[in-house]
């Protein structure tokens, strides 16, 4: 029997730098944190503690110092669970992973109501520090690392990849981050909510060429639960929820290059997901109204909006400077101001991005509301896109 | 035989050498830059491997590789893990070798090189071991 999942509750913490030097006095610990966004989530869904039966939870930086924080936490909460308490952990996609085994509970009869939570904080850890950890996630430690890689150099790499074949310009790129910050001006939830102009973004300092410091993520502090349940549950409760319409996901056996040569910006493995996805779901990208994708850098949101099909390839940029992908336009990327503004705790990342597709699909996004917004897609990737996630969601009002 | 050039200081973040690849880094330290190749389906695969990505075969050889290719991509790093502090801004990127592979490594080029543009590939002598880059032609 397969049943259909919804999800039927969402709360986050608003993403900012949380997290205190290790040598302050008064610390903001992991657990406090969640453990009252688990509350307000369950709230949001009208739900009692007592019918969740699995929990399925974003593995934290290593710097919280409580390991083993899943089953910390169903102490914490005194949850006792017959589905399955867990954490996994797969870089950017972590979360969407952690939803996926939630959704899998769900599909499996094994659980009715399975939390998808997770916090990532960091903020607090100097970047020269935490990028001692991430150089090390994105390449080969023996024949990468040692050059200087750093995660977001790849993305730089294909920043100069699409402005050279598609004569496309890092001013072009650049309006990404104007049209994300004007976004996340209407979203109480993100980092960064000041409005700022092209002129602006080009005169940031350099941090991966041609990417200047506001078209690369900034450091920030994260927490969120997502409420899922069997539809059956979600239709008798009388609320607006959103339901899962459709995944797909593939990794193309490359870790951040292909040994043998390939499109790098083509972002195959979106390709190949999202037509899964829209498969399964039964629909095109003709049909999505908006999409939330997990593009750290102004250069990925382009090129997982082409590979997604929801621009034409080669023009993503172009359009994005035409207002196409803002609010109002034809079809709205990023309407939570994305990773950039939004901010990016990266092990939940994705939850924010199934929380923006709720609040949209939902009728709830208040004044970055997209009119009549019925289907979403959200991604989550591996590497340089070397694997993606892709879910389409649909809002029951 | 590669080009060579010193560098005075030991390397950043040194890779780590097993009885397997030490043929690769000894072999770099004296000018030849190597890969593995299947004995089976003869395809080439880079970094080196005892075993072929490809087919899974275990029966692979040492072969060298010309050091030639061209410039798919590349980055100026300028915000840097702690272990580059000192060298920073420094330029990496994605080179595709003639023989139909794709690696990423240093470039060497003031100027900001053109993609596409054809490179070599040259040894870097650091006082503690060798690294390789790749410099346009």
């Amino acid at each position: 029997m397969t049943r259909n999942v919804a999800i039927l509750g969402a709360a986050v913490l608003p993403v900012a730098k949380w997290q205190k030097p290790r040598d302050a006095d008064v610390q903001v610990l992991e657990h406090e944190i969640l453990a009252k966004v688990v509350i307000a989530a369950m709230a949001d869904a009208g739900l009692d503690k007592s019918e969740i039966s699995s929990l399925v939870f974003a593995q934290p930086r290593p710097y919280t110092q409580q390991k083993y924080f899943a089953t910390f936490i169903a102490n914490y909460l005194r949850l006792p669970c017959t589905g399955t308490v867990q954490e996994v952990l797969g870089n950017g996609m972590t979360a969407a992973l952690a939803f996926e085994a939630a959704a899998n509970d769900i599909r499996l009869g094994k659980s009715q109501v399975a939390l998808a939570l997770g916090i990532n904080f960091e903020s607090a850890v100097p970047a020269v520090e935490h990028m001692m950890n991430s150089m090390k996630a994105t390449g080969d430690v023996d024949f990468h690392a040692p050059f200087g890689f750093t995660p977001i150099s790849w993305y730089a790499m294909d920043a100069a990849r699409y402005i050279y074949e598609f004569s496309s310009s890092r001013e072009e790129l650049a309006s990404i981050s104007v049209k994300n910050r004007r976004h996340a001006s209407l979203n109480p939830i993100a980092q960064f909510r000041k409005p700022i102009t092209l002129d602006e973004v080009l005169a940031q300092k350099p941090i991966v060429e041609p990417l200047g410091l506001y078209e690369v993520p900034p450091r920030g502090d994260g927490a969120a639960c997502l409420v899922m349940v069997d539809e059956e549950i979600a239709k008798v409760s009388g609320k607006p929820y959103v339901r899962v319409r459709g995944r797909g996901f593939f990794h193309e056996g490359a870790h951040q290059i292909n040994e043998v040569p390939n499109d790098m910006i083509a972002l195959a493995s979106a390709q190949r997901a999202g037509q899964a996805a829209y498969s399964e779901a039964g629909v095109t990208a003709d049909d999505i109204d908006l999409a939330e994708l997990y593009a750290p850098c102004t250069i990925i949101e382009v090129l997982a909006s082409e590979a997604l099909g929801l621009v034409p390839r080669g023009q993503g940029a172009r359009l994005c400077a035409e207002g196409v992908t803002s609010l109002g336009g034809r079809i709205p990327i990023a309407t939570s101001g994305g990773l950039q503004s939004r901010g990016h705790p990266a092990h939940v990342t994705p939850f924010y991005s199934f929380f923006e597709l709720k609040e949209q699909l939902t009728g709830r996004a208040g004044e970055r509301q997209v009119r009549g917004a019925q289907l979403g897609v959200t991604s989550a990737e591996l590497g340089n896109y070397n694997a993606a996630l892709i879910h389409v969601l649909e809002g029951v009002q | 035989m590669l080009a060579s050039q010193a560098i005075d200081r030991i390397r950043a973040f040194p890779p780590r050498m097993t009885e397997f690849t030490k043929q690769f880094w000894w072999g770099l330290a004296s000018g030849d830059f190597q890969t593995t190749r299947c004995d089976g389906c003869e395809r080439l695969t880079f970094p080196p491997k005892p075993f072929c990505p490809h087919c899974w075969s275990e029966g692979v050889r040492w072969v060298p590789l010309s050091g030639r290719g061209k410039l798919y991509s590349q980055t100026v790093v300028h915000a840097a893990p702690m272990v580059f502090q000192e060298e920073t801004p420094y330029r990496v990127g994605i080179v595709d070798l003639d023989e139909g592979l794709r690696i990423a490594t240093r470039v060497l080029s003031e100027t900001e090189p053109g993609l596409d543009t054809a490179v070599e590939i040259v040894v870097l002598q650091y006082r503690d071991g060798p690294l390789f880059a790749a410099r346009p032609l």
